[in-house]
């Protein structure tokens, strides 16, 4: 246990030294060119006082020193464009990804989790050639090309059509908030709907898939033979024998899975202006802020190495027989 | 190294190569798929003889937003106006004396050698039959040679078939009157836009500023006329000058344009989507091809060596697995630069950790093979045993990872492109998608440009998946258990 979390510490210093690297050591660009470029109002004296504040002109040693205490002390710096402490700006946004992600998690897996037991259940029928099917699309269609069809039909067309959009594009509340808190809720969960509807669709598939192939694998096993054969009725099999023991499998996939929901968000979120993590990364990026830049990859790093310690720990949990340190 | 490519061998893979064929083509899927990676391939070669368009190219070859011309067999949209473009043929009309004209091919050339206010008519007609357009234009060039004690005035006129005429040019310009200039044009390039007219052009028209000029004109079907009306003058007893008229063309903007219509500023789209296909396929292949190559390298040369480099490359694998991809590459696109190329070194170098896994676990158990340690005792060196046996053990499973490997490069570099930072002179179907949503064409409701793009990555990246199923089920025999 200590070992491994030395190793993942050991990962994230390494990651976060790399990012130092790749963002103000080679990188060609001034780190505040962008930013002062990127808006005509800010002068060159600007540019002396902000590479003056953040400690820029320090020898490359001090900065490297200050850099990763900022990042392991979580405090992360000071964002260029809005002058705040970007761990302040973080947290905010930080509720929204969560909210939006989270949703997404939950609902992806109640779909995709029930039609791949379902479709193991009638191995080669209609529905597992669906399964297949759905799991095929999942890896082969752009997540952004359905949610840009989804924008067209369902909320610019109804628009023309109905007079109103079915769901609003943009932002995750409307223009201004309502006032009751009530109506509030109401009103981002109506935002919510559109980016969560379709990263469902993109994503289902792939889950149904895997607990579908997990689903097979155990379903062949003696045990299951040994069950039918004390007469259990198939729904006991089915439920009691197989998705159990497929259960730790699933659930290493989800905590895996959650990194790469995270990052990927990032596109959904810019396409429906939804004020996340991955949407203020990318505005970001452009505008030149790289205290942001630096703390979103960081916080995305530490997110990959605690995913993948949780997954080791969970499996732990779930299956006795495969326990770090424990040897048979 | 000679023994590596012997008839012996060469047999050996020929057989193998045609038996992979006797099962690959019992998968229909596998099949259908091969088969439009082929029509895509056929495609991005041939793209330049596909379409008569340069992607790049800025220039407008179709109003903004023009919809697919295929719609105009709705009723509704019959008459929707196409694109004209065509050399305006000038005949000469009501020419005074003195004055010598003659009309070629390219244009008109008129001398005026006298006394006195001359003039000449030049017309032109044509058929327009069409509804309204939004906008058109208008270009000429004029030289102007041998000036002496002469001036000259020029106008031009269009005429509709309900008899209006309308002032189109002047070159007295704002002047009240119609004044005679002196000055000595040389090869002076016109081009009027009916859409952003000198002020005074609106006020001669009498008209507001802002006023669609095009609909105005253009109200019905029917015979247009253009006219240039020329006067000449001497400033002495008598003057002499040639004025020479060329390249006069008349482009009415269609609103409705070849297959797909065009994008906001007016482009072809047909062929941004074929010459996309260039870019898709070749950063899908090359990324995968490389990321493949490094992975085969590097999981033999860990499972072969074992012990410190085994571990230093495998913790090189773990942290490179804990990197958050897709931020990391918008990043590194953004410091270093938006080349394709550049993007696919780093889509590959981002992308080879799993497969190395792999290699190197198969390598392991390779290793302890009694035709390797044969090799080994017969005085085979690491080298040789590593490309000669170990690398043909493992190539059916790169393939079927590398196959599946280019639908991920593909739709990572169309994120990214659809994101904004791809390569700008690069037309892909991200970047597409990009003008799409940033340029308007949702307000447009323009499908022709959104949903052509989406459905040609989408296709493409299905039917490498559809092909590395079909791979993987053959060299993976485990797979079949499942279907």
């Amino acid at each position: 246990m200590i070992k491994r979390a030395v190793i993942a510490l050991g990962t994230i210093y390494i990651i976060a030294t790399l990012q130092f690297v790749i963002f103000q050591v080679v990188s060609p660009v001034d780190p505040t060119a962008t930013y002062i470029m990127s808006d005509p109002r800010r002068t060159d004296e600007m540019r002396e006082s902000l590479l003056r504040t953040f400690g820029l002109l320090d020898p490359l040693h001090i900065r490297y020193l200050k850099y990763i205490r900022n990042m392991f002390t979580w405090q992360f710096g000071i964002s260029f464009k809005s002058m705040q402490p970007v761990a302040e700006e973080m947290s905010w946004r930080l509720v929204n990804t969560v909210l939006l992600l989270g949703s997404v998690l939950v609902c992806t897996i109640m779909v995709g989790v029930p039609l791949g037991v379902l479709a193991a259940s009638r191995r080669g029928g209609r529905m597992d050639v669906a399964v297949i099917g759905s799991g095929i699309f999942a890896w082969g269609v752009p997540t952004f090309f359905i949610q840009l069809l989804f924008v067209l039909f369902f909320s610019y067309y109804a628009y023309v059509i109905l007079g109103f959009p079915l769901f609003p594009y943009g932002k995750m509340h409307s223009v201004p908030p309502p006032n009751n808190p009530f109506a509030f809720i109401v009103d981002v969960g109506w935002h919510l709907l559109a980016p969560l509807i379709t990263l469902v669709i993109a994503g289902f598939g792939s889950w149904a898939l895997y607990t579908r192939n997990i689903m097979l694998d155990a379903l062949t096993q003696d045990y299951i033979v040994t069950a039918r054969a004390k007469g259990l009725t198939e729904r006991a099999v089915l439920y009691r024998h197989a998705f159990r023991s497929s259960l730790p499998p699933i659930v290493t996939m989800v905590t895996l899975a959650i990194p790469g929901i995270v990052t990927g968000a990032m596109i959904t979120e810019s396409i429906f202006t939804w004020p996340g993590i991955g949407y203020w990364y990318i505005q970001s990026l452009f505008q030149g802020d790289y205290p942001v830049v630096q703390a979103v990859v960081f916080i995305y790093a530490v997110l990959m190495v605690v995913a993948n310690i949780l997954a080791d720990i969970l499996y732990g949990i779930l299956d006795p027989r495969i326990r770090v340190g424990v040897r048979r | 190294m000679a023994s590596l490519f012997s008839k012996q061998r060469r047999e050996i893979w020929s057989r193998r190569i045609k038996s992979f064929w006797q099962e690959y083509r019992n998968n229909k899927i596998g099949l259908v798929g091969l088969l439009i990676v082929f029509i895509y391939a056929f495609v991005a070669i041939f793209a330049p003889w596909l379409t008569p368009y340069d992607p790049l190219n800025p220039e407008a070859v179709a109003q903004g937003f023009a919809m697919p011309e295929w719609v105009t067999i709705i009723p509704e949209y019959r008459y929707l106006p196409r694109t004209l473009d065509m050399p305006l043929d000038w005949t000469i009309k009501d020419k005074s004396e003195f004055i010598n004209a003659t009309t070629g091919s390219n244009g008109f050339t008129v001398s005026y050698n006298g006394t006195g206010t001359q003039s000449i008519n030049l017309t032109t007609t044509f058929l327009y039959p069409f509804d309204p357009p939004k906008k058109f234009r208008l270009g000429f060039t004029w030289t102007i040679s041998n000036m002496t004690d002469a001036e000259y005035s020029a106008e031009l006129y269009m005429s509709n078939p309900a008899g209006n005429t309308f002032i189109f040019y002047a070159s007295y310009q704002n002047l009240p009157t119609a004044p005679f200039s002196t000055v000595p044009k040389h090869n002076l390039g016109t081009t009027l836009y009916s859409t952003s007219l000198p002020l005074y052009m609106y006020e001669r028209l009498g008209v507001d500023k802002g006023t669609n000029v095009a609909q105005m004109i253009f109200l019905e079907q029917g015979e247009y006329k253009v006219q240039f009306h020329i006067r000449f003058r001497s400033t002495a007893e008598t003057g002499a000058m040639e004025m020479q008229i060329t390249n006069s063309k008349l482009m009415i903007f269609g609103l409705v344009h070849g297959l797909l219509g065009t994008d906001s500023i007016g482009r072809d789209i047909v062929s941004q989507l074929v010459y996309g296909t260039r870019i898709s396929l070749a950063v899908g292949l090359f990324a995968a091809v490389i990321s493949t190559s490094l992975g085969i390298f590097i999981g033999i040369v860990a499972g072969y060596f074992g012990g410190l480099v085994d571990e230093t490359l495998m913790r090189i694998v773990d942290i490179l697995l804990c990197l958050p991809v897709l931020p990391l590459l918008l990043g590194l696109m953004v410091i270093y630069g938006t080349s394709v190329w550049y993007l696919v070194i780093l889509i590959a170098i981002f992308g080879w950790q799993g497969l190395s896994r792999i290699i190197r676990s198969r390598v392991l158990s390779l290793k302890e093979m009694p035709f390797v340690e044969c090799a080994r005792a017969a005085g085979g060196s690491k080298f040789y045993i590593m490309l000669k046996h170990m690398v043909p053990n493992v190539l059916p499973v790169a393939l079927a990872s590398m196959i599946l490997s280019v639908p991920a490069a593909i739709l990572t570099e169309a994120a990214i492109s659809f994101i904004g930072l791809g390569d700008p002179s690069a037309p892909t179907w991200g970047r597409m998608l990009h003008y799409a949503n940033s340029r308007g064409g949702f307000f447009a409701l323009a499908w022709w440009w959104i949903i052509p793009p989406g459905l040609a990555i989408t296709i493409l990246t299905l039917c490498f998946v559809f092909i590395g199923h079909a791979v993987d089920e053959i060299v993976n025999p485990r797979l079949r258990r499942r279907r």
